[in-house]
């Protein structure tokens, strides 16, 4: 759960969960699937290049019990995704739209830097 | 909302992963160079074993280069994993032919860099990669010049023998 003095903003939000940004920790929330896990930033992209990488084809392909579900253990979270193919499809539907609002903040930041003020 | 990513890094994602690709390519140019150095002392020519063997080092120390350089903006600098390099080659000459096309692909790979430099604005990493620009010159020059010994030279008689003695003596001056 995020700490007491976590300043919690939406990035992203989708009806299977929500992607938010602490700004005092410098860090990503992830709910999903009920659950709440913090990334730090470098380890939110991680996570999602290594979504982004699951071969969501070769899944459905394939007729044996295993690939009915996908385990993902991110590097510094105590959490387990044990993903179906649904879940995997919504969670990057929630990543990718988390992503895109990330950098698109990062452009509207640039460019505000970078348009002289006008007095 | 405050911007977390530019925090972080100042690498764009695409820039960061073609500098990746690279750092990639230039581990392989490395080992390829070395698995050449190998075959050249294996058939006796010694010079030949040594030009490849300080290529090798100097293609790593490209990589490394390029490694720092991700890390230092805050990036992620991926260790690449390397195969497919080739234990065996037809001749002597075709040893050479490729030590050429293989820097003339990589020539064509930081042209591209370059070419997504300006598309994304990051004049910092091209400033940063005109050093390997410049260096490819260098490269592409030694290499062809040493394919067109076999011309001069021949590789008849003791022709071979020969190519091999001049090759440490080939050197590129932008003067």
């Amino acid at each position: 759960m995020p700490c007491p003095f976590a300043k919690l903003e939406e990035v992203y939000q989708t009806q299977h969960g929500a992607v938010y940004q602490c700004s005092n920790q410098n860090c990503y929330w992830l709910d999903f699937a009920g659950d709440k896990t913090a990334f730090r930033v470098a380890d939110f992209l991680h996570f999602k290049k290594k979504v982004d990488s699951i071969d969501v084809a070769s899944l459905i392909i394939d007729s044996s019990r295993h690939a009915d579900y996908t385990i993902l253990m991110p590097f510094r979270s105590e959490r387990c995704f044990a993903l179906t193919l649904n879940d995997l499809l919504n969670l990057r539907e929630l990543l990718d739209g988390a992503r895109f609002m990330i950098e698109l903040n990062s452009v509207i930041k640039s460019c505000l830097k970078s348009t002289p003020s006008r007095a | 909302m405050k911007d977390l990513l530019r925090l972080k890094t100042s690498l764009n994602e695409e820039i960061e992963k073609l500098l990746n690709d690279q750092i990639k390519v230039e581990a392989h140019s490395s080992a390829i160079y070395l698995a050449m150095s190998s075959w050249c002392d294996n058939q006796g020519y010694d010079f030949s074993a040594g030009y490849f063997e300080k290529q090798s080092g100097e293609e790593r120390k490209h990589m490394l280069k390029l490694f720092k350089y991700i890390n230092d903006r805050g990036g992620k600098a991926i260790s690449p994993e390397i195969f497919n390099i080739p234990a065996d080659f037809e001749s002597f000459r075709s040893v050479f032919e490729q030590a050429l096309e293989q820097e003339m692909y990589v020539t064509q790979q930081f042209n591209n860099i370059a070419d997504q430099c300006f598309k994304q604005k990051d004049f910092v990493t091209f400033q940063f990669i005109q050093w390997f620009l410049q260096e490819q010159i260098e490269e592409e020059y030694v290499a062809r010049r040493i394919l067109e010994m076999f011309d001069v030279i021949g590789e008849e008689g003791t022709g071979r023998w020969e190519i091999d003695k001049h090759i440490p003596k080939v050197s590129y001056s932008a003067e």
